[in-house]
């Protein structure tokens, strides 16, 4: 082969799929009327619009502090309710200690789950329990089932099949060997997994706010509807300062537990 | 004590990796399984403790009142009783790693204290004080709330003995207690199991001829399958090339010092 046949197959292989792609994208683009004079447009008027949203008007603040906790306490009932749940869905799905019929039902229901997007599962909660934070905290443990369940039933097939098989040898129960074996092993796991489900649980319980489960989400809303986007400066920053926090809190929460696990 | 008739078990495609395993074990004696790898050894023990299902044979263990039990066929509340009178020593990484070592010798014991117990309340402090009697055995005391995962593999297999006595069985089985470890931390590993096996009997498998020479009282070897040797642990190089085979000619088999461990 010679270096010719060999950039020739470079050719082929980079940019012919290069090609295509672009291809696909640019009729894609003229298929859904994506404008580009539109887009000019746009970026024009948002920019003029986006001096209404400065200064921010602080004088809201003060207001802003009781929407803010409420979504903090939302996530903190939610997640602790969600993750318990995840146990029982956990030790159901994991193919070591459960039965292979009831592991299918248990991964079919959590994969069921985390395809629901939690908006929606909100959206049916509203309708059943009306608008306020009750609704947000069932959507977002429901939400948390899913994810924690899969990671803990994962977790618990990882286990060392030889572990299981020596605590079960000095004559233990199937429950024992849960309870003594399997549940000391994940349990670290999931308390980091549940942490880290916290956060996720307030970046989402900001945009289920907006569609009605109360909190900081529902002020930045309503403060936008209401056309006083000064005041919703001060809802959105007020809510990403609660992001951010969260995010810090579940970095050192989660590293501390999974070094005490390696290292004791 | 523990009594293995016709044992026999076959692969799923056929091959037979025990075939017709006739022993007994009795009080006072310390036995060593050996064999190369696959010989079957750990597959006769998982056997013996009901963790495998076998084609033919039993094995019948006579518990404290003199009741036997079949392992080989008994299930559920029946196997848990024969279970927890066999102390089992796996090789160390068999320990729950999250937990503080203490906790693990106390599992130890489950098979005698009633499930409900275990879950809703956990261990009395009479049974710490106990486990921390079996660990002060083994020379771990210091280490009791350690975290398992941080010992080194001596340190896991001196707590995996502890558990074995907490448990209080009436026989040891012991697969390779001291394959991964290095000679001095194997020697003083055969030193606390040889007083124990004058207690209640011990039935190891070992890959150290020269270890089982100096510490067992009878050595029962197999190869493919069968058993080859049955008696006294003073083998001669001949047989060492029978039990692994004549055409491995292995020099650290016949060397006086246990310079390789093999795994």
């Amino acid at each position: 082969m010679n270096l010719g046949d060999f950039s020739l197959g470079r050719y082929r292989r980079r940019v012919i799929p290069a090609a295509v792609f672009v291809a696909i994208v640019i009729g894609a683009a003229l298929l859904c009327e994506v404008s580009f004079s539109d887009f000019v447009k746009g970026i024009v008027k948002g920019l003029s619009l986006l001096t209404f949203f400065f200064p921010p008007d602080w004088a809201a603040f003060p207001e802003m502090i009781r929407p803010a906790l409420v979504t903090i306490v939302i996530c903190l009932i939610a997640t602790p309710i969600g993750a318990a749940f995840s146990i029982v869905f956990g030790l159901a799905g994991a193919r070591n200690i459960a039965p292979d019929w009831l592991r299918l039902v248990s991964r079919s229901i959590i994969a069921a789950e985390r395809g629901l997007p939690e908006i929606v599962t909100l959206l049916v909660l509203v309708a059943a329990f009306g608008l306020g934070p009750l609704a947000g905290v069932m959507a977002l443990a429901i939400g948390s089932i899913g994810m924690l369940g899969k990671l803990l039933a994962d977790a618990i097939e990882e286990i060392d099949p030889r572990i299981l098989d020596a605590t079960a040898a000095v004559g233990a129960t199937h429950w024992q060997v849960i309870r003594h074996a399997v549940l000391p092993e994940v349990l670290p796991s999931l308390v980091a997994n549940s942490i880290f489900r916290f956060e996720v649980n307030i970046r989402a319980s900001v945009l289920l706010g907006a569609v009605g489960a109360g909190g900081i989400g529902y002020e930045l809303n309503a403060a936008i509807n209401q056309l006083e986007y000064s005041r919703a400066t001060v809802a959105a920053l007020l809510s990403l300062l609660l992001v951010f926090l969260s995010e810090r809190l579940s970095d050192r929460l989660r590293s501390r537990i999974i070094g005490a696990g390696r290292l004791g | 004590m523990l009594q293995v008739n016709g044992l026999c078990k076959r692969l799923p495609d056929g091959r037979a990796i025990l075939s017709d395993l006739n022993f007994r074990v009795e009080k006072g004696e310390f036995v060593a399984l050996l064999g190369a790898s696959g010989a079957g050894k750990s597959m006769t023990m998982r056997a013996i403790v009901g963790l495998t299902s076998v084609g033919s044979g039993s094995v019948v263990f006579t518990g404290e009142t003199g009741k036997t039990y079949t392992t080989t066929t008994a299930s559920g509340k029946e196997l848990r009783r024969a279970r927890r009178n066999i102390g089992v020593i796996f090789q160390g990484c068999n320990l729950v790693r999250r937990l503080p070592v203490l906790d693990n010798v106390m599992i130890g014991r489950l098979g005698r204290i009633h499930p409900l117990r275990s879950w809703l309340y956990g261990f009395t402090d009479r049974e710490a004080t106990e486990a921390m009697e079996a660990l002060d055995r083994v020379g771990m005391a210091d280490f009791a709330s350690r975290v398992t995962g941080s010992l080194s593999g001596g340190e896991m297999q001196r707590v995996a003995i502890a558990r074995a006595i907490f448990q209080r069985p009436l026989c040891y089985l012991a697969d390779e207690p001291i394959a991964s470890l290095d000679p001095k931390n194997a020697e003083s590993i055969m030193q606390l199991l040889q007083p124990l096996a004058r207690e209640n009997p011990i039935l190891g498998a070992f890959h150290q001829p020269e270890m089982v020479m100096r510490y067992c009282t009878r050595v029962i070897a197999l190869r493919k399958g069968k058993i080859i040797y049955d008696g006294s642990p003073r083998l001669d190089a001949a047989e060492l090339a029978e039990i692994y085979g004549s055409e491995l000619n292995r020099p650290a088999l016949t060397m006086a010092a246990p310079a390789a461990v093999e795994r």
